[in-house]
């Protein structure tokens, strides 16, 4: 719909203010955290927190009797009600019972295969039923409530008489559908209105199967999906959006990216060339750790703070694994678990120097009635994470290799993920960067909801994306739906060619005797989506030189291979600065310039 | 920053070597491109596809 006729439309940067009446918001969901983000007047992405004041909300759905928890508080269900608590459900999504691993871990409700439909998996809690209705209840507790703004406990609400002890049985994407409609629910009680479409994060590991299980269960949530964002789409959107805003990097339009999403239980690595906003991945697929994240670091974490609880009283405790029938043992390790999110928060808030050098660990009535009160420095931390990180490192490298670069040649590092937060990994990390390559750590930007904060980022990220899929419009009502389709997934506007090498001119030099022999610019990067536009201004200060009265300047047009050359002589800083440019045997055309640019500069 | 702003680079060349003169075009071509996809994300994949979607060029985009 054009709102102004014959007019042409505005300019690419500042599309024509179609006053857009749609709410959306941006939905990061994890297997084990989900964020929201709404957008502010200012036009900023900003995460919001649930009513029970939370940003960063657990992937928790708990049956306790009559009451539905769900979030951070059907989290802490995991310390004596786990039987009756979800978690975990956002992976098992699209995904058949017999292609499940069996030896998955029982600290909660267990996967089971479903009673009635074939190969599926589900779970199955005790919840307590309002008194007998018209309709039976084992029909009811297999009804997934369908009307939209219906409170998920709602349904429990006014017993008449007593209520009856029943199962309930729950494929994963019923819980799916009950956790996002909670979310969809804080959003719309922070905004006091409606939510009219929602970008939802994804992994870029989701197959197409997860990905259609996944949009159902949100739109029976009563979402409009406006798209399934790759999470590290969502990340490099967010970044990019704010790197004009940060005065202190150097990060060009054109650049290469690393995106390091840590999670809990999973993490992911992707290498990006970013170029003027235009994303894709050097190697496809990106790097999945399904073994590398916060859970991992937990477990050392655990054994941790359990010896110290030892030491100090004298009673045992056998933790990350506990024992499968030692109840106080699990019990306290459940405990424990939900007590170390405050204790690597302090961590990560230490680098920013508002928190302590010190973080605590304490625990009510760990075991035997006992409380427990730990601490643990940052040194001691980064020694029992020292083993994640460097995984993370050494999978990022061979990323980079798998790219054919090297570490060198990243120019940007942005974090997304929970666990991202940790100064430590950005320390181990920053040893392999270049100096002058720039991380959230760097810039600063990663502390307390910064714009590089990696807890919120893909939400950011997710809601930056809604608003610009929500604003598509000023063609004919059939080219906005082409429009809106080249954003799902497979569209074949994704595919394109990118150039090999980097083609950019040279000033030939008498005195430059190695290299290319002269002054190099680079004019479009290897890995720049075609047809691509760069409109370089080169002015140029010619001096004293002249030819025979005039000035000339000469420059040619080359096709380079950039590469790295190590050498162990010098220090790397060197090196780092400037990659070795090769002469290519395809020269593609030599030109004099004569006075292209004034000489006046 | 999209792909209509002009970067504006100062050079300052030193003299080239003597025997350095006009050579004519000789016409070699790039080499092949890279079949890649991009993440569809962001303003920037957006001008792409209306570029396609629309049938514009560089410079009809801009307007
Ligand atoms: N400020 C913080 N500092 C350190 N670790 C944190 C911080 N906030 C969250 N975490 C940890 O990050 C992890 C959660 O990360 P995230 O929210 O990215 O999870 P997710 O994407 O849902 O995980 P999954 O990998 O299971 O899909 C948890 O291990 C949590 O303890
Ligand atoms: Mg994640």
């Amino acid at each position: 719909m054009s709102l102004n006729g014959q007019v042409p439309n505005g300019s690419a940067q500042a599309p024509i203010e179609i006053p857009s009446l749609q709410t959306v918001i941006g939905i990061n969901f994890g297997n084990s955290f989900a964020s929201i983000a709404v957008l502010t007047k200012e036009g900023l992405a900003e995460c919001i927190a649930n009513e029970d004041g939370e940003r960063q909300i657990a992937c928790a759905i708990s049956f306790h009797g009559e009451e539905t928890y769900i979030g951070n508080e059907a989290k802490q269900q995991l310390v004596k009600n786990s039987a009756n608590t979800i978690i975990g459900f956002r992976n098992l999504l699209g995904k058949k019972f017999s292609e499940l691993p069996k030896d998955r871990s029982t600290s909660s409700a267990p996967v089971i295969q479903h009673p009635e439909v074939p190969d599926t998996p589900a779970y199955k809690v005790q919840v307590l039923l309002p008194a007998p209705s018209p309709l039976s209840p084992a029909a009811s507790s297999l009804q997934t409530p369908r009307t939209n703004n219906t409170p998920a406990a709602s349904q429990f609400a006014t017993p008449r008489s007593e209520p009856i002890p029943a199962e309930r049985v729950l494929t994963p994407a019923d819980v799916t559908t009950l956790f996002l409609r909670s979310l969809l629910q804080s959003a719309e009680a922070f905004l006091g209105k409606p939510v009219d479409g929602a970008v939802l994060t994804v992994p870029g590991w989701f197959a197409p199967v997860q990905l259609e299980a996944l949009r159902e269960a949100a739109s029976a949530a009563g979402i409009r999906v406006l798209q399934l964002l790759e999470d590290a789409g969502a990340a490099a959107l967010c970044a990019s959006a704010n790197v004009s805003t940060i005065a202190t990097t150097d990060v060009g339009p054109d650049r290469t990216q690393l995106v390091v999403d840590l999670g809990a239980s999973s993490s992911s690595l992707s290498l990006l060339a970013v170029r003027q906003g235009l994303f894709h991945h050097l190697t496809q697929p990106a790097h999945h750790l399904e073994d590398v994240g916060g859970d991992v670091i937990d477990d050392r974490l655990l054994k941790f703070f359990a010896k110290d609880f030892t030491k100090k009283t004298s009673v045992p405790l056998k933790v990350a694994p506990a024992a499968s029938d030692a109840v106080a043992d699990l019990r306290a390790e459940a405990r424990l678990r939900l007590a170390l999110l405050h204790t690597k928060r302090t961590v990560a808030a230490s680098s920013v120097g508002s928190g302590s050098s010190t973080a605590t660990c304490a625990v009510e009535s760990l075991k035997d009635g006992l409380d427990y009160t730990g601490s643990i420095n940052r040194m001691r931390f980064d020694m029992e994470a020292a083993p994640i990180y460097a995984s993370v490192v050494a999978r990022a490298g061979e990323l980079i290799q798998r790219a054919g670069l090297d570490w060198v040649q990243v120019d940007e590092v942005v974090y997304a993920g929970g666990s991202s937060c940790l100064p430590g990994l950005d320390a181990t990390l920053a040893v392999r960067l270049r100096k002058n390559a720039t991380t959230p750590f760097f810039t600063g930007t990663v502390a307390g909801g910064g714009i590089g904060d990696p807890t919120t980022i893909l939400a950011r990220g997710a809601a930056l994306q809604a608003r610009l899929l929500a604003e598509i419009g000023g063609g004919t009502a059939v080219e906005d739906e082409r429009v809106r389709k080249a954003f799902e997934h497979e569209s074949e506007h994704v595919e394109v060619k990118a150039t090999a090498r980097t083609i950019g001119v040279l000033f030939p030099e008498a005195a430059e005797s190695g290299g290319l022999g002269g002054q190099w610019i680079g004019g479009i990067q290897a890995e720049t989506a075609v047809p691509a536009r760069r409109t370089y201004a080169l002015e140029v200060d010619l001096g004293e030189y002249d030819v025979g009265g005039e000035k000339l300047v000469g420059l040619e047009v080359w096709e380079v291979k950039e590469g790295v050359k190590v050498e162990k002589v010098k220090p790397p800083k060197d090196e780092d600065e400037a990659p070795e440019s090769e002469d290519e045997d395809e020269e593609e055309e030599v030109e004099v310039a004569e006075r292209t640019i004034s000489k006046e500069v | 920053m999209t792909m209509g702003d002009i970067i504006t680079l100062p050079v300052v060349p030193l003299p080239p070597p003597s025997d350095w003169k006009q050579e004519p075009s000789q016409g070699n071509s790039i080499s092949p491109f890279v079949e890649r996809k991009l993440i569809p994300v962001g303003p920037a994949y957006l001008a792409h596809v209306r570029r396609v979607v629309h049938d514009l060029s560089f410079e009809e985009h801009d307007k």
